[in-house]
């Protein structure tokens, strides 16, 4: 291709309010360490797939859509008493604040398709659906930290909406140790500082964990309040997505009936 | 069918299907049923273009983005821009890369994989647009002259199909760029600076809008069955069982920016002006949407 100049380089500086907020004891966005981003949720959003689910929590904006139980892409994969679960993940190159993305394969995507697949594979019962596949595809739209919690949340409601039968919601939070507390629904900012964050993911019910992902340092005797300050996070988003499903089915049982 | 056949069905109680299963054993003879009466069977006549919305400024990390709706195909545009160095052959310009991505998420059509024919086309097809009808004059975009330029990269992600994708990809395109803001660069010894991120001050003269020049809209067509009866705005079903496409691309001036004729090889010149015409009207409804959005 010719030379190679050196590449101009693009910097940016960043003004925050942090120094404000961190005299009131309030975290870069001005929130209070137990307290969650704003979080907007939609079922049904998708013409084409069977559930559907958009959800926001603050600036991280995802899209989840199911298609399934279907026949398998695959004859290979084909499993004989039970559904197989396939998850894939597509980031939009305009999600992130900083630079464009395009790897598609990228280890780091795959690896956190995995985890949300090995995250519903106990709580959807694929056994009522044997030799079938059922797709989940999540699209980042816009990323702010907590992408992987905004994935999970948004599956349950998909999964939810395609009417696929599950044992319980999946809730997923993260929490960390930001600056000198544990905080929760930690967002790209305190994600990229030097944070420790954890994201969990529960079954509102019973209270267990199917999901414990963290890959930061953190002293073992600050583990236990981060993991249950995750734990009250988790439920306070699963009254959230609890109320935009029950919301839904009435809507829904209203126009049935007419 | 043979009459053998014939004569032991006259013996047996006729056939009968629910609409859905006729349509997907005979989807010619279903759509033909309706087209004779002059509708569709989505209730549309053979001229309308499904509800379109449009709504811009949808994600904050982009410079620019926009979300459009027609009928059951949503894709969101999103436009991020970035330094790079100008091409050899124009030093002093910057450059747009379109680009469309259908994945698996938008329809059970669509498998997982390295981007298909009909995306690559779309993409294409948008390209050559912008680029033909110098929608944005590439010099507003030079940094440093031969040093460095800002390079846009306009990502269009469709999250549903219903047909026409290319249409609602184009729309979303120019909604995108109308609503781009950039931070007004300095530039000093291979160093492009930019002050501040914060995307809430908008009045300020810290960035500046592109200019565009002409904002072209497209209307798409498809020709059905042998009578080659035009469809307006076709969905999924309705391009799957079209003999040829028509596209027409129409400035806010009237003027014609791009035409796209594919299959069907007896058209006659008379669709061609009907969908010149028709068109011409979309085009109007479209701006008109688009700017009640704003």
């Amino acid at each position: 291709m010719g030379l190679h100049l050196a590449f101009p380089h693009l910097i940016t500086y960043r003004k925050t309010n942090s120094d404000v907020f961190f005299e009131l004891g309030l975290r870069v966005d001005g929130r209070r360490p137990a307290e969650l981003r704003k979080i907007t949720s939609t079922t049904s959003v998708l013409s084409q797939a069977d559930g559907s689910a958009y959800l926001e929590h603050g600036n991280t904006k995802v899209l989840a859509a199911v298609y399934g139980p279907r026949e398998p892409r695959h004859r290979a994969l084909v499993v004989h008493d039970r559904a197989i679960l396939n998850v894939e993940f597509n980031i939009a190159p305009f999600s992130t604040g900083e630079r464009r993305r395009r790897t598609k394969n990228d280890k780091r995507l795959l690896e956190m398709a995995s985890f949300v697949k090995q995250t519903f594979e106990p709580v959807v019962v694929t056994t009522l659906y044997s030799r079938s596949q059922i797709d989940i595809y999540l699209q980042v739209i816009q990323q702010d930290g907590g992408v992987l919690q905004a994935c999970i949340n948004a599956a349950t409601m998909a999964l939810i909406d395609a009417g696929v039968a599950m044992t319980d919601y999946v809730c997923a939070c993260t929490a960390g140790w930001v600056e000198r507390e544990a905080a929760i629904d930690l967002n790209h900012t305190e994600e990229s500082s030097d944070a420790s964050e954890v994201t969990i993911a529960m079954l509102p019910k019973s209270g267990k964990i199917t999901l414990a992902q963290m890959e930061s340092r953190l002293h073992v005797d600050k583990l236990e309040e981060v993991l249950q300050l995750a734990g009250e996070g988790c439920k306070q988003i699963h009254l959230v997505v609890d109320k935009t499903i029950r919301d839904r089915a009435e809507d829904l049982a209203r126009k049935l009936a007419v | 069918m043979a009459s053998s056949t014939t004569a032991s069905l006259a013996a047996s109680p006729a056939f009968t299907f629910s609409a859905s299963t006729f349509q997907k054993l005979h989807p010619t003879e279903y759509f033909r049923k309706f087209v004779s009466q002059g509708v569709r069977p989505d209730g549309r006549l053979l001229n309308s273009f499904r509800p379109t919305t449009v709504h811009q400024g949808v994600i904050t990390t982009a410079n620019g983005s926009a979300m459009v709706r027609i009928g059951g195909t949503t894709v969101v545009c999103g436009v991020k821009a970035e330094v790079a160095e100008p091409k050899l052959d124009a030093p002093d310009q910057g450059y747009l890369v379109p680009n469309v991505d259908l994945s698996p998420i938008c329809s059970s059509a669509f498998r997982p994989g390295p981007p298909s024919e009909q995306a690559q086309v779309v993409s294409d097809q948008i390209n050559r647009v912008l680029k033909e009808s110098n929608v944005l004059d590439l010099k507003d975009l030079c940094i440093e002259e031969g040093k460095a330029v800002w390079s846009l990269w306009v990502d269009v992600v469709c999250v549903s199909y219903d047909g026409n994708i290319y249409d609602a990809s184009l729309t979303a395109v120019m909604a995108a760029l109308a609503n781009v803001r950039i931070r007004k660069p300095t530039y000093e010894e291979g160093v492009v600076k930019v002050s501040g991120v914060d995307n809430t001050d908008e009045d300020d003269n810290s960035s500046f809008k592109l200019k565009l020049a002409r904002t072209p809209l497209s209307a798409s067509f498809v020709l059905f069955d042998t009578s080659l009866t035009l469809l307006a705005d076709p969905n999924f079903a309705e391009e799957a069982i079209s003999e040829g496409q028509i596209s027409i691309t129409i400035d806010e001036q009237g003027k014609l920016c791009a035409v796209s004729k594919v299959g069907a090889a007896t058209t006659s010149l008379t669709s061609m002006r009907q969908c010149v015409d028709r068109a011409r009207e979309r085009s109007q409804e479209l701006r008109a949407i688009m700017n009640q959005h704003q």
